[in-house]
């Protein structure tokens, strides 16, 4: 990740989807530095637990960061958060629930932020009547269609697994290109939001975080619904093929980032393939349908990073090698 | 309180008769007078001189014996901003009149606006200031689009921002572009392209205005200020109003923006009355419960120019921005890539909650509904909160209630609610409403002041300025003749007289704000707050109810001259 720009997650959603029980649940289970920006304090409730002193105008947080409203405008709540003292390594944007996220997603292009992702989140006992409202039909499919993981949350109030599965099918044809994924009170694996940790990180192969007993449900749909696998990258990449990698990522994906070395496909023909000197450094990362690609500034005075990618996948729907074949293996 | 005083200070001390031309009321069991007597900041009474003159001891002052007296006008939607913005330079497309009375011409072409912001760049001496510029409508130059590169040529190096009349979009030139970084490489999608696939300098919505930065915050910023505030009153003074409400644009739970209105309203010399509405609009510290508990406090320590008790809420966007929530057929001729409705901007499945706290405290709440989904929405959470706790006179406001339909209409009257119709709309957007937004026969019904006369619905008529320039003869005008900037008459059917128009100009906006008992007519015991106008307007040709000169007001007995220039 480069140091120097903040990830921006939007969350939203329509009223009771569960937006606030998420910004809840990213705060207690990312160990990153995480700012708030909420639409005003009449609707956010922050658990106390979280919170360290509240003032008229902001909560500072446990994590040392701080949650303020739009108040006053997004710049000065950008202000506010850049002067409080611990500069974030994520903002989190909790829209109104009746805003178009992709409005509020402009924000994430502000000059220091990046946009990470645009999480929707949606009430699977409601979404279907509410994508059907007489008045709201249209703000609450503008929504779904907005968001790059969408989050189908109180799965576990639905009847069946064929119930849910049909909610999902459904939300997917709404929302072509959103990785759609099942919560019971907004309990998605931190990795599937924020991405994993980071690239090194995912070299790790860590297991994503499964939500414990406090999120059990009727019938086991939300546990162990992921599964993440890495592929450590010895030699740097044709750039081809990590375009053609991002341009058609299987459905089963939620989330996949690395850090690579890209090199134009000229120099990949080369059977040595190890020019180092035409690689550049890209950190990669994809949700949903939102791709990208950017130079990665690497640190000289550092170890070299760990070249890898990592991809978090709904469980059984690729074969664990899968990634490392991809990037390997090109055809 | 106000209701227990009397205007008489001391009985030895002279009343003042003021005969005139002819007083006109608004009170129907008295419409007309010779002559008005004022006692201290109270009406003593109306009638003839000869009539007044038996209450006593008094003096005659024939200052107004050419004019016109009817009550002040009251502006019961207008904001604050309004004073604000003329520390920018006007660029709109229609003349209009600055607060220190001096009229702007309209800007009718880009070379205007070009030729505007090059004699006020050259006006400048500071080298380090940015020209800020506001009420650029470019719904009026279609075809052609006024971009950077056109403002290069008149500003040169000096950074220019020009805020847009709908407030949603910004121009700004490369100067500009180039301090805050503005390039190719923006990945904003508020950062708009030109043909080339470069910035073009116009920045949409509050994401893309941001990145100008300073300047626009500067924008922002001028309109909590004192001499804002002053400038509003001035203005509103100029036009005949006494009394102008703040819907929405301070932010009541901040003692700065609070205590400066306590601290200009308590200047004897400043020329209007102030009803400031409490507001969520751009977010709270509270929830809705401690706002309306806050609301009712301030009440309890309200002083005669300043004056709370009402709530604005909000629930869509605007016609002529395409996000008003306008009910099927929806749009007629949106833009492309339009997404076929408007916006909420509360939702409607709230509403009833949010009106609640609200409607318990004895507070009259009034949300602007632009389209008819809107009123629809508002009308029925006014209905559910009428059946949790009932309460008579509420007096639950409709604002705007520009697409509101007969059957809302009946509803409102059989619900005690009250309409503010925004009969400016028909003169300055009429022609675009009528061959673009929603059609002819949806725009010949909108604004539909007959209507809700004929449902028996209370309503008054307003400005919203800064969008449209704050002057009621003018809102009366539209609402009397519905007749666009083209010249056409759009809906003849929806045209009210004049006396109905001098009624939602002055008692009936008086009404739903809950002031009707002390302005808003001209009668014995109310404020002495008139409007002193150059002519009847109950004699002129209706086409010429606007332009009517205007000497000024009294408020609260106190003369205030207008202050016109037409240098």
């Amino acid at each position: 990740m480069n140091a120097h720009t903040i990830a921006v997650t939007v969350v939203g959603g329509y009223l009771g989807a569960g937006k606030t029980t998420l910004v809840n649940h990213v705060l207690r289970s990312s160990d990153e530095r995480i700012a708030v920006i909420v639409n005003d304090f009449g609707e956010i409730s922050i658990d106390e637990d979280l919170i360290v002193a509240a003032d008229s105008d902001k909560l500072t947080l446990a994590n040392g960061c701080i949650c303020c409203t739009l108040a006053d405008g997004f710049a000065a709540a950008l202000m506010q958060i850049r002067s409080a003292g611990t500069l974030p390594e994520r903002l989190l944007i909790e829209a109104s629930g009746v805003a178009d996220p992709t409005q509020i997603a402009a924000y994430g292009h502000t000059p220091g932020l990046r946009l990470d992702a645009v999480v929707v989140m949606a009430d699977a006992e409601q979404v279907r009547r509410q994508a059907n409202d007489r008045w709201v039909a249209d703000t609450v499919r503008m929504q779904l269609t907005a968001a790059d993981l969408l989050v189908v949350n109180k799965i576990d109030l639905l009847d069946d697994s064929r119930e849910a599965d049909d909610l999902c099918d459904w939300l997917a044809g709404l929302s072509p290109g959103a990785a759609v994924v099942r919560a019971s009170r907004a309990a998605v694996p931190i990795d599937v939001l924020l991405g994993p940790r980071s690239a090194s990180d995912a070299a790790d192969t860590r297991e994503p975080p499964t939500p414990g007993g406090a999120a059990a449900s009727r019938w086991h749909v939300v546990e162990d619904l992921f599964e993440s696998q890495t592929a450590v990258l010895d030699a740097p990449v044709p750039m081809p093929v990590i375009e053609a990698l991002l341009a058609d990522l299987p459905d089963g994906v939620a989330r996949l980032k690395g850090l690579v070395q890209a090199v134009p496909a000229a120099s990949a023909d080369d059977s040595s393939g190890t020019d180092a000197a035409d690689a550049t450094a890209c950190l990669v990362e994809a949700v949903g349908r939102r791709t990208s690609m950017t130079p990665h500034a690497t640190d000289p005075t550092q170890p070299p990073p760990r070249w890898a990618v990592s991809l978090i996948s709904h469980k059984g729907s690729l074969p664990p090698t899968w990634l490392a074949r991809r990037l390997h293996e090109p055809k | 309180m106000t209701a227990a005083r009397s205007g008489r200070n001391d009985e030895n001390e002279p009343f003042v008769i003021y005969p005139a031309r002819r007083v006109i009321t608004v009170n129907p069991a008295f419409p007309f007078g010779e002559a008005v007597a004022v006692s201290g900041d109270r009406i003593l009474g109306v009638g003839s001189t000869d009539e007044l003159a038996s209450w006593g001891k008094h003096r005659i002052d024939d200052c107004f014996a050419n004019h016109v007296i009817m009550p002040g006008f009251i502006e019961a939607h207008c904001h604050v901003m309004s004073g604000g913005l003329w520390n920018s330079t006007y660029v709109g497309y229609f003349d209009r009149r600055d607060p220190q009375g001096l009229l702007w011409p309209g800007c009718t072409s880009i070379d205007d606006v070009l030729e505007r912001l090059g004699k006020a760049a050259a006006d400048m001496t500071d080298d380090s200031q940015t020209l800020l510029a506001w009420g650029l409508d470019p719904i009026y130059f279609p075809g052609e689009r006024l971009v950077a590169r056109h403002l290069d040529t008149v500003t040169g190096d000096r950074p220019t921002l020009i805020l847009h009349a709908s407030g949603h979009l910004a121009t700004i030139n490369s100067a500009l572009m180039d301090r805050c970084g503005i390039d190719e490489t923006a990945t904003s999608p508020g950062v708009a392209r030109g043909g080339d696939g470069l910035p073009n300098g116009e920045l949409h919505e509050p994401a893309g205005m941001m990145l100008a930065g300073e300047a626009f915050a500067d924008m922002m910023k001028a309109n909590r200020s004192e001499q804002a505030r002053w400038r509003y009153a001035n203005e509103a003074r100029n036009a005949g109003h006494t009394l102008l409400t703040d819907l929405g644009t301070t932010q009541l739970w901040d003692p700065d923006q609070l205590n400066n209105w306590k601290k200009v309203t308590s200047d004897p010399t400043y020329p209007a009355r102030v009803m400031v509405a409490m507001s969520n609009l751009f977010g709270a510290t509270a929830d809705p419960a401690e706002l309306a508990e806050l609301c009712v406090k301030l009440k309890s320590e309200q002083t005669d120019k300043l004056r709370f008790g009402i709530v604005k809420l909000i629930l869509d966007g605007s016609i002529q921005g395409f996000t008003a929530r306008i009910s099927w057929p929806h749009y007629y001729k949106p833009p492309p890539g339009h997404i076929g409705n408007g916006m909420w901007l509360t939702a409607p499945d709230q509403m009833a909650d949010l009106v609640e706290p609200y409607h318990r405290a004895g507070l009259t709440v009034h949300c602007h509904c632009n389209g008819d989904e809107a009123t629809e929405a508002f009308v029925e959470a006014v209905e559910q909160v009428l059946e949790r706790y009932p309460r008579w006179d509420h007096r639950h406001t409709v604002q705007h209630c520009q697409l509101t339909t007969p059957d809302q209409y009946r509803r409102m009257a059989a619900l005690g609610m009250c309409a503010n119709i925004f009969s400016n709309h028909i003169y300055y957007w009429g022609d675009q409403h009528r061959d673009v937004t929603v059609g002819p026969e949806r725009a010949a019904r909108m604004d539909a002041c007959g209507t809700a006369l004929a449902s028996g619905v209370s309503f008054s008529i307003h400005s919203d300025s800064p969008i449209t320039p704050l002057g009621h003869l003018h809102t009366a005008w539209c609402a009397v003749n519905r007749v666009t900037a083209s010249g056409e008459v759009l809906g003849p059917d929806e045209r009210i007289g004049v006396p109905d128009a001098l009624r939602a100009i002055t008692i009936e906006a008086a009404r739903q704000i809950k002031m009707d008992a002390e302005i808003g007519s001209i009668e014995a015991g109310k404020l002495a707050d008139f409007a002193v106008l150059e002519d009847d307007p109950l004699s002129v040709d209706p086409m010429a109810l606007r332009d009517i000169g205007v000497w000024g007001t009294v408020l609260g007995g106190v003369l205030q001259p207008a202050q016109i220039s037409d240098a």
